[in-house]
């Protein structure tokens, strides 16, 4: 025993010496091998962080740890589209007895029933929303209310309106400079002129309703700041939502009470989509100037942004009627030390700002001129009009009361994680066009009050055309009419109303339509185990559903980690094969310049197992201790790493980072994993030519030195 | 006394390419134990390869050669390795010292081959033999630090650590000065006289040759005679004492 490590010793003292003597062939092979430790100990690390930290904010945001959906669904759920599109699930059988046996599960904490859907909203333009205010305003009037305050606000409208429509004369003006003649409509000059006519408004005192008609039909269409939105959301039994995701938390406005219809913007979709754009430029400016530490000077993004301020000041002098428009003159004269009188030239001097003027101009628009726009399309409070195409392909429409805006903590500024919004399932259903229970009950009545009868599929010809004295045609016909399509204005109204004040109870979340669940685990650890629990509790009861891990759920954003994994193992693989290369050509020539050496050893008695060892042992050296130091360095970069942080330059990298900063952490593994690999590569990569080396023959050393 | 080394017949070809040539035809020989024998004969004329046979670095390719009583031809190359190790030790024309050990490491490497001492006990016999070569100074010193007699010193130490049964060298003298190569002849002789042990070289260099007991002469290939160097004109000398 001590003869072998005494054989060992001297192996190692050969190996080290040989090294020494060629420093240069060491050093070169040690370079490589350093470099390839180093990438795989800063990549892995990294990437490990990455899943991590998207994994936390997929599982935080939305998915849970597992999710489920019908077995029946012929396409694959992903949380966050597929290619842009939704993809089409069934809705699960008796949502209510699964939840009930998933929740028997040892590991499951909770399931949240959900389902993930989109619509067009179209947000409404300003001069729209005025002259609904200004409609109300006047059929208070009309009904009877004379007070003084009333009777200002529709001065303040109507002053609102007059000074739209000078600001649409006077882009008409331009246009008209700009377009070809015969594109040229002149119907809508000619309706412009009008609205701004004095004799148009003297004739709208006497005749308000006819007037705001010629508003509404006629001038309205013309102004073409109204958005169309899409709108992504899930709709989910909103408590539980809440309790189990607890990353998410109320921003503005407050949570939708238990029981409620209700709806929750996420905040990032909020200010991004729903904001006066003018202040969501400057909210954007602002942060590439403190955060992300740009200039005005050299960023051609910010730069863009105060071009666009300066020309589209309309989209402010638009909310302006002639009081606030004198307010804001005279403040901005004031401020800017100017004496011009035009609101635009003002606007358009303020917005022009710079790395000097940005931080005192800034705060000035948000005290002294924000206070007299609206700053957000819907405000907190206000009622939000989905329509969607159910999937039987009719347009539903709902109107749902926004309670307030919501965000998941680290992921404020992600545009995936915001991207979401959330609405509570009754609605959802509604949307989507499933029966909720409640509607289930009114198509009863209509249908027992029309007579309809049941018609089952076998007997539906001797039915329909049977030419019986029972022919359900002519009868039948008028009831299948939508409830909301046969139910127009004051009454739809009212039943809306109704329909938002009503409290349904907790169980209905639980009963009827749900596409998804979301099941959150009490060990998060155990996942591929509690998949495969929920799978076979599913095939053993007929549950019918299929469970999914986060990183399957959410789709390609899940498989973007996988992506990555995948080029930084390429990158090893191929410097590792350079190194296997460049190992095993200076090793071969190492070994072709120690012929005789290796030689005399065999003659005065060294095994072939000998030299393959000697051989062997000087690369793994190299590997060993120059893996080491790579090692130790890549430890040092990514504690270095850690400390700075990678900042989040992009919204999405909010997303994969879980946050402003991605702070990676060295597991074992990570070191473990370069340790072997760089073992395994200097033995492959040496053994050939060790293997070369035990042929050559003892008759070598006989050779003379030349 | 018993043959140490018994060839009997021996044919040994080489296959150059498309020539075979015969570098050994019909060798008969035997060595026995205490000799100091020379083998002699102009270049080409398979010196080196009756060395090799002997030395079990090669085998015949007809013919058998017995070396310590084993015959090498039935032997794996484990064996004859083995052989090598314990048997035989070797002197090289150009030294043939691992450049990257120590003078010391260099002697002691068939040791640690051998794994048989203990580390005490190879200090013990490696500084006993480098104190008998001379070089009891020089036992941290790197071969390129030595002259060609010294590193021949080394050799020779090496050869003879394991206390071999037979030492072969080829033209241990072919690189050294007259009086280089005289003081290592001289040396081979006592240890030859000091413990017994079978020295065979190859030479032709006739100053070499008169130290032996008897010279074999080669002559393409074939054994000519074994005769005495008295027999075949060369003065006999002593070794310097």
């Amino acid at each position: 025993m001590k003869g072998r490590l005494a054989t060992f010793g001297m192996l190692a003292q050969i190996a080290m010496r040989n090294l020494f003597a060629s420093r240069l062939k060491t050093l070169i092979i040690g370079g490589i091998i350093l470099f390839g430790a180093i990438l795989v100990v800063v990549g892995s690390s990294l990437l490990d962080s990455i899943e991590q930290s998207m994994s936390r904010s997929i599982i935080g945001s939305i998915a849970g740890n597992i999710q489920i959906y019908s077995a029946k669904s012929k396409e694959e759920l992903a949380l966050w589209g597929s290619f842009g599109a939704e993809t089409e699930l069934a809705e699960m059988d008796n949502f209510a007895t699964i939840k009930t046996r998933l929740e028997s599960l040892e590991n499951v904490e909770r399931v949240i029933p959900m389902g993930i859907s989109g619509a067009l909203v179209q947000s409404g333009n300003t001069i729209d929303l005025t002259l609904a205010e200004l409609r109300e305003a006047i059929n208070a009037q009309r009904s009877g209310n004379s007070s003084a305050s009333l009777q200002e606000k529709i001065e303040s409208l109507k002053a609102h309106v007059r000074q739209m429509c000078l600001v649409l004369h006077g882009d008409m003006k331009n246009l008209q400079v700009l377009a070809d003649q015969t594109a040229f409509d002149a119907g809508n000059a000619e309706a412009i002129e009008r609205a701004i006519s004095d004799a148009f408004w003297a004739e709208f005192d006497q005749d308000p309703l006819n007037g705001l008609e010629f508003l509404e039909n006629r001038v309205a269409p013309l102004t073409t700041d109204a958005d169309l939105l899409f709108l992504r959301y899930a709709g989910t039994d909103m408590d539980a939502f809440a309790r189990s995701f607890d990353r998410m938390r109320i921003v503005d406005g407050e949570a939708v009470p238990t029981g409620h219809r209700g709806f929750l913007f996420s905040k990032f979709y909020y200010e991004e989509f729903l904001k006066l754009k003018t202040a969501r430029r400057l909210d954007k400016i602002k942060e590439g100037l403190e955060v992300k530490g740009r200039t005005l000077a050299t960023d051609p993004e910010l730069q863009r942004f105060v071009k666009a301020n300066v020309t589209q000041v309309r989209e402010i002098a638009l909310q302006l009627d002639s009081i606030k428009t004198r307010q804001v003159v005279e403040r901005l004269q004031a401020f800017l030390g100017s004496k011009e009188t035009g609101l635009e030239p003002l606007l358009g001097a303020f917005f022009q700002m710079d790395d000097a003027n940005f931080e005192q101009r800034y705060p000035f628009f948000y005290s002294e001129i924000a206070p007299l726009l609206t700053l957000y399309r819907i405000p907190m409070g206000g009622t939000l009009t989905i329509k969607a195409f159910t999937r039987s392909g009719f347009v539903q429409s709902i109107n749902i009361k926004v309670y307030g805006t919501f965000e998941f903590e680290g992921l404020e500024k992600s545009t995936l994680a915001g991207s979401l919004n959330l609405m509570d399932i009754v609605s959802f259903r509604e949307l989507y066009g499933y029966l909720t229970t409640e509607k289930a009950e009114e198509i009863a009545r209509l249908k027992a009050s029309v007579g309809v009868q049941e018609v089952s599929r076998d007997s539906a010809e001797e039915a329909l055309f049977g030419g019986g004295r029972d022919s359900l045609v002519a009868e039948a016909m008028p009831g299948v009419v939508s409830a909301v399509e046969e139910l127009e204005g004051t009454t739809r109204t009212l039943r809306e109303k109704d329909l938002q004040a009503r409290v349904f109870a907790p169980e209905e979340t639980n009963q009827g339509v749900v596409l998804n669940a979301a099941v959150i685990l009490k060990d998060p650890k155990r996942l591929d185990e509690s998949i495969l629990a929920i799978q076979q509790l599913s095939d053993r009861e007929g549950l019918g559903v299929k469970a999914v891990s986060w990183q399957q759920a959410s789709g390609l954003i899940g498989q973007f980690v996988l992506l990555l994994k995948l080029v930084l193992y390429a990158a090893v693989f191929i410097i590792f094969v350079v190194a296997l290369v460049v190992i095993n050509n200076a090793m071969m020539m190492a070994t072709l310049e120690r012929v005789r050496e290796i030689g005399t050893l065999r003659a005065i008695g060294a095994q072939r197992r000998f030299v393959l060892q000697m051989v062997m042992i000087e690369t793994v050296v190299v590997g060993l201790v120059f893996g080491g130091i790579g090692a130790v360095l890549g430890t040092g970069i990514v504690a270095l790493i850690a400390h700075w942080g990678i900042p989040a330059t992009s919204d999405v990298m909010y997303f994969f980072f879980s946050g402003p900063r991605l702070r990676p952490e060295l597991a074992s593994g990570n070191l473990l994993a370069a340790f072997i690999i760089v073992l395994m590569v200097s033995a492959l990569s040496s053994f050939y030519p060790a293997w070369l080396a035990t042929r050559v023959s003892p008759l070598q050393a006989m050779q003379t030195e030349d | 006394m018993a043959a140490i080394v018994s060839i009997r017949n021996v044919v040994k070809e080489y296959n150059l390419g498309k020539v075979v040539v015969q570098a050994l035809r019909d060798v008969s020989l035997e060595v026995h134990a205490g000799e100091f024998l020379s083998i002699a004969g102009p270049s080409g004329s398979g010196k080196t390869t009756l060395l090799n046979l002997i030395g079990c670095v090669d085998t015949a390719s007809s013919g058998d050669v017995e070396v310590c009583g084993r015959n090498t031809g039935r032997l794996a190359d484990r064996e004859l390795t083995n052989l090598r190790l314990n048997q035989i030790g070797f002197i090289f024309q150009s030294f043939n010292l691992v450049s990257v050990l120590s003078v010391f490491q260099n002697i002691e490497f068939p040791l640690l081959l051998q794994q048989k001492l203990s580390a005490s006990e190879r200090r013990a016999r490696v500084m006993a033999l480098l104190e008998q070569v001379g070089l009891g100074g020089y036992a941290k010193h790197r071969p390129n630090e030595l002259s060609g007699g010294q590193r021949q010193r080394v050799a020779i130490a090496r050869a003879l650590v394991t206390q071999p049964q037979i030492v072969l060298a080829d033209e241990p003298t072919a690189n050294l000065d007259s009086v280089t190569g005289q003081n290592i002849i001289d040396l081979m002789k006592d240890m030859n006289r000091s413990q017994g042990t079978t020295f065979i070289f190859s030479t032709h260099d006739h100053n070499v040759m008169s130290h032996a007991n008897a010279v074999i002469r080669l002559a393409d290939g074939r054994i000519l005679d074994r005769v005495s160097p008295e027999a075949i004109g060369i003065q006999v000398r002593e070794a310097h004492p």
